[in-house]
């Protein structure tokens, strides 16, 4: 090649000042477009000089060759430190040979003036062809831009190869596009919300700007759907603008394509008020976290807008499997009869936009999605966040009530709900407290996440785990399908770490005053709210049990159950944990962790079934209780009450509110008039018993038969005595044939029946033999082995009897008659299901001594061949 | 230069640590492992479900140290990581080659 191009002693020089022009006025305050702007002249005014230089030193015209700017650089935003994507374009094959010194010289030099240039050659010919692994180069290829060379090859490229090759490859690009977009998300866990943001890549970065416009270019504009109102371009301009600025400012500061928002930089960010346009917002002093909340602002706009434009693409919709799965669930769950949301494509969608102006409706609508597990569609939320947007339309029950949220939360998928109503800032207006933790990056090297990012996910964890094939998921499955008010574990996940937006020294009683206020808002009930503060104030405890104490040591164990005080709140504490570790980062939890985790709640839950007995109360210690009960009595007599709690064991205070107790007391009041005093509730999807009478041989197996006899099937049932031989059993049994449920009729039928045959009235076997005769049983669909244990030495008192066995109608009476034949006395029983499985603990004595061996041996048969 | 590894409770391992600290060391690499010596696993009984516990979870400390800090560490770990119980773990003590820093090359004692 003879010659060489223009010195770079000249141009080199002149390049470097100009940047450094560009640099200093972007200090002193210029803003990202601009900068931009300036950059890309700079380096189209090189490149076009150093181009038409190489052809003079050639001697020859650029027919054949065109220079086309591509990707980031074709749409004219090129970052100081960012690559500059040229297309070399060739006519012909022939062409592209001639072309190539020349072009080796021209990239050369570039380099050698600091430009990082990242190009590729094609023909027109390759142009044509769809390269299905290299979609990146195609959808670059949208941004084209002639830089130099031949006008009428990159005019025949655009109008007779690209014109024809873009609508064929339209499909291809569009499921591409998505594809990349999803592995992208999930590099990045999958949200906006990172300690340490790339402002770039990382959802909401300016990335998903892109994509969203490529995808609207690709669909060519025309669907309804990608349309987006004047305030929408707004947002996104004005989003666009700020997070260029940070991008900017990264370049400058890293001196590299580093687009990671560090600690270090978000503090000289915020000193800067970078990214925010001249005027009085501009001097405000803002924290860093406060300008970190300015930044998930924005981030949230363009990451709305490219999910919203994913869901439009027909490629991007769910799986057929999830289609089918969700229209099945929307068809069980009789979704959208006669209501303003529908399910549709796997999604709910608002049918009448106008009912959104009743605030009920859309929590119904989250309720929904809490409910099914159904996700709101992209569309759904932009009808709310319109609604909300506009205040001056009519609003009507715009306050929620604890019973709604409580739907919400108690619900299987609750985060269903919590998502869309973080994404249009509604949980805030619900649970104002959570405020605090919006957005919020508190520095520290083990979490990942803002506080409310890592709120959330603790739910989304644990809603996760019935289908979770993690190993990590194992143990805790079964915990959370059997955990009792899921709602209150729910509110103390969103509360726990609220603390840490608070101006407190510990961010826990932080969390408890938020729960405090939470509580008088939405009114929850004494026992409620004592619940999630108990799980709000110990939420480290367990974590720290594990991995500070020995678990192993029957010392840490008790300690341990005796700060926990009952199996339910242990089952809440200990998902809770699962959650909290999880939620950190993704590496948090470590299988050893979670098995440590696991082995502490064993344990203790051991712990607890065998030491029931141990403690009885002692009402003359309990004065606030006492004074509690007689008060919600009605101002009942204080001796009364402490006659009727006397000796009942402390699960029982644990189990029940002062409300109930006060309600059975007034029960108990009743025995005079009549001895067997029964209540009963209707729960979500079961009913609840309670049964207060005095104590009698076979009483536990006589109500079990009962409930038997009329078909209901006991799925947890206690039974408690006091001092005084006052039996305290609760069932909770579900209405096979919807006896109670269709004829309310047979409500008072049914309780006298239990009263009668409590009492001897009336036989129990002709109820027994009916119901035997009417049911067919049906195979079960998971054979459970029998088991019968003994345990001689957790309780001072009582034999422990364990009983595991296939759960069925019935089976709790064969048990209590066998119990009743033998003269064995239940002193304590703990019935609950898993599933089809039965298991039952109960504290057995004979003739107040626990069971002699030979007693044992022969129950063991009896049970053995009864429950075979 | 001695490499020292450690296996002990989980429950003994932040006294470790701030003890080792105090006597200046500060690089360890720990890792969280299984395992059991003498002291046996067991089976345990939950709700009807039995799950043996025969590998127990334990914290393995890995440092090497040059020789005068040795015995200190040795000491240390001995005195904060006793409990008296069966199952506090074990040290074992092996001889370095050498140590390379990868950052600058560095070897030896100056690598550590």
């Amino acid at each position: 090649m003879p010659g060489s191009v223009t010195p770079l002693s000249v141009l080199g020089p002149q390049t470097e000042d100009e940047r450094n022009r560009i640099r200093q006025q972007f200090e002193a305050g210029a803003g990202a477009r601009e900068t931009l702007d300036a950059l890309c002249n700079l380096a189209d005014r090189t490149a076009q000089q150093i181009f038409a230089e190489v052809l003079r030193v050639n001697s020859t015209a650029p027919q054949g060759l065109s220079l086309v700017a591509l990707g980031g650089y074709g749409r004219r935003l090129l970052f100081p430190y960012s690559d500059l994507d040229i297309l070399f374009l060739f006519g012909n094959e022939k062409a592209e040979a001639e072309f190539r010194p020349l072009i080796a010289d021209f990239s050369r030099t570039l380099w050698d003036l600091g430009f990082r240039v990242s190009s590729a050659g094609r023909t027109l010919d390759e142009c044509k062809r769809i390269e299905e692994d290299n979609a990146e180069f195609h959808l670059a290829l949208l941004d084209r831009r002639l830089l130099a060379g031949d006008e009428e090859l990159f005019d025949r490229l655009v109008k007779k190869v690209m014109a024809g090759s873009e609508k064929q490859a339209r499909p291809f690009l569009l499921a591409e596009l998505t594809k990349l977009t999803k592995e992208r998300h999930a590099r990045y866990g999958n949200t906006i919300y990172h300690l340490e943001p790339n402002v770039k890549d990382a959802p909401g970065g300016l990335r998903d700007f892109q994509a969203a416009a490529w995808l609207r270019q690709i669909a060519g504009d025309q669907r309804d759907g990608w349309k987006n109102s004047a305030a929408e371009e707004d947002l996104s301009a004005t989003a666009v603008d700020f997070l260029s600025a940070i991008r900017c400012f990264l370049h400058y500061s890293n001196a590299r394509n580093d687009n990671t928002l560090t600690y270090e930089l978000q503090s000289a960010a915020a000193e800067r008020s970078l990214g925010i346009p001249k005027g009085p917002a501009r001097d405000l002093k803002r924290s860093p976290e406060e300008w970190m909340r300015l930044y998930f602002r924005q981030a949230r706009v363009l990451n709305r807008l490219l999910l919203r434009y994913i869901e439009q693409k027909p490629a991007a919709q769910l799986s057929l499997r999830v289609r089918l799965m969700n229209a099945a669930r929307g068809a069980r769950n009789d979704i959208g009869k006669g209501k303003p949301f529908a399910v549709r494509d796997g999604l709910l969608e608002v049918v009448d936009e106008q009912a959104l102006s009743d605030r009920a409706v859309t929590f119904a609508l989250f309720a929904e999605a809490a409910r099914t597990g159904i996700p709101l569609s992209r569309e759904a939320e932009r009808a709310i966040f319109y609604i909300l947007k506009h205040p001056e339309l009519p609003q009507k029950n715009t306050d929620l009530k604890w019973t709604t949220l409580r739907e919400i939360l108690g619900a299987d998928f609750p985060s269903m709900a919590l998502r869309p109503m973080q994404r249009l800032s509604m949980l805030m207006e619900v649970l104002p407290e959570f405020r605090a933790i919006d957005s919020l990056v508190v520095r520290d090297f083990y979490h990942r996440y803002t506080v409310d990012e890592h709120s959330l996910r603790t739910i989304e964890h644990l809603q996760e785990l019935p289908d979770s094939s993690d190993e990590r998921a194992t143990h805790f499955r079964q915990l959370w399908k059997t955990v009792e008010r899921r709602d209150l574990l729910i509110l103390a996940l969103l509360l726990h770490d609220v603390g840490k937006g608070m101006p407190v020294e510990n961010h826990v009683t932080g969390s408890l005053e938020a729960l405090d206020s939470a509580a008088a808002r939405l009114r929850l009930s004494e026992y409620d709210t004592a619940e999630v503060h108990f799980l709000i104030e110990h939420h480290l405890d367990m974590s720290a049990t594990v991995q500070r104490r020995d678990i192993f040591d029957p010392g840490t164990v008790s300690a341990f159950a005796d700060a926990v005080t009952t199996q339910e709140r242990l089952q809440r504490l200990c998902l809770m944990t699962y959650g909290d570790i999880h939620a950190v980062n993704p590496e948090a939890l470590t299988p050893w962790k979670a098995e440590m985790l696991w082995q502490l709640f064993a344990a203790t839950s051991n712990y607890f079934s065998r030491t029931l007995d141990r403690d009885r109360l002692h009402a003359s210690d309990e004065l606030s209780l006492l004074e509690q009960v007689s008060i919600q009595a009605g101002g009942a007599n204080k001796t009364e009450v402490e006659r009727f709690l006397e000796g009942f064991p402390r699960r029982y205070r644990a189990v029940h509110t002062p409300a109930e107790i006060a309600a059975h007391f007034q029960l108990y009041q009743k025995l005079g008039a009549d001895p067997v005093q029964t209540e009963l509730k209707a729960r979500h999807h079961s009913f609840s018993l309670t049964i207060l009478t005095a104590d009698r041989p076979a009483l536990f197996a006589t109500i079990s038969g009962v409930l038997a006899g009329w078909g209901m099937n006991i799925v947890k049932a206690d039974a408690f005595a006091n001092a005084a031989g006052v039996v305290l059993d609760t069932f909770q049994f579900f209405d096979l044939h919807h006896t109670l449920e269709l004829n309310p009729s047979e409500i008072e039928r049914f309780r006298k029946s239990l009263a009668d045959v409590a009492m001897g009235k009336a036989p129990l076997e002709p109820l027994l033999k009916a119901r035997e005769s009417a049911s067919k049983a049906k195979p079960p669909k998971v054979a459970v082995e029998t088991r019968i244990g003994y345990d001689d030495t957790s309780s001072m008192q009582s034999t422990l009897l364990e009983i595991m066995a296939q759960d069925r109608p019935g089976l709790l009476y064969e048990v209590g008659s066998a119990l009743a034949r033998l003269g064995c006395n239940i002193d304590v029983a703990l019935i609950d299901t898993e599933g089809q499985k039965a298991i039952d603990v109960f504290y057995l004595t004979e003739r107040g001594q626990k069971l002699s061996q030979q007693k044992q041996e022969l129950l063991q048969e009896v049970l053995q061949s009864t429950l075979s | 230069m001695m490499k020292l590894e450690a296996i002990i409770q989980p429950s003994r391992f932040e006294s470790v640590k701030d003890a080792l600290r105090e006597i200046g060391i500060e690089g360890m690499t720990v890792t969280e492992v299984r395992g059991h010596g003498r002291q046996k696993g067991h089976t345990e009984v939950y709700r009807g479900r039995e799950y043996t516990v025969d590998l127990l979870p334990k914290i393995k400390l890995e440092m090497v140290l040059p020789d005068p800090l040795v015995q200190r560490a040795v000491d240390t770990i001995l005195k904060t990581a006793k409990t008296g119980k069966i199952g506090d773990g074990k040290i074992f003590l092996s001889r370095v080659e050498e140590a390379i820093r990868i950052r600058n090359e560095e070897r030896g004692e100056n690598a550590l």
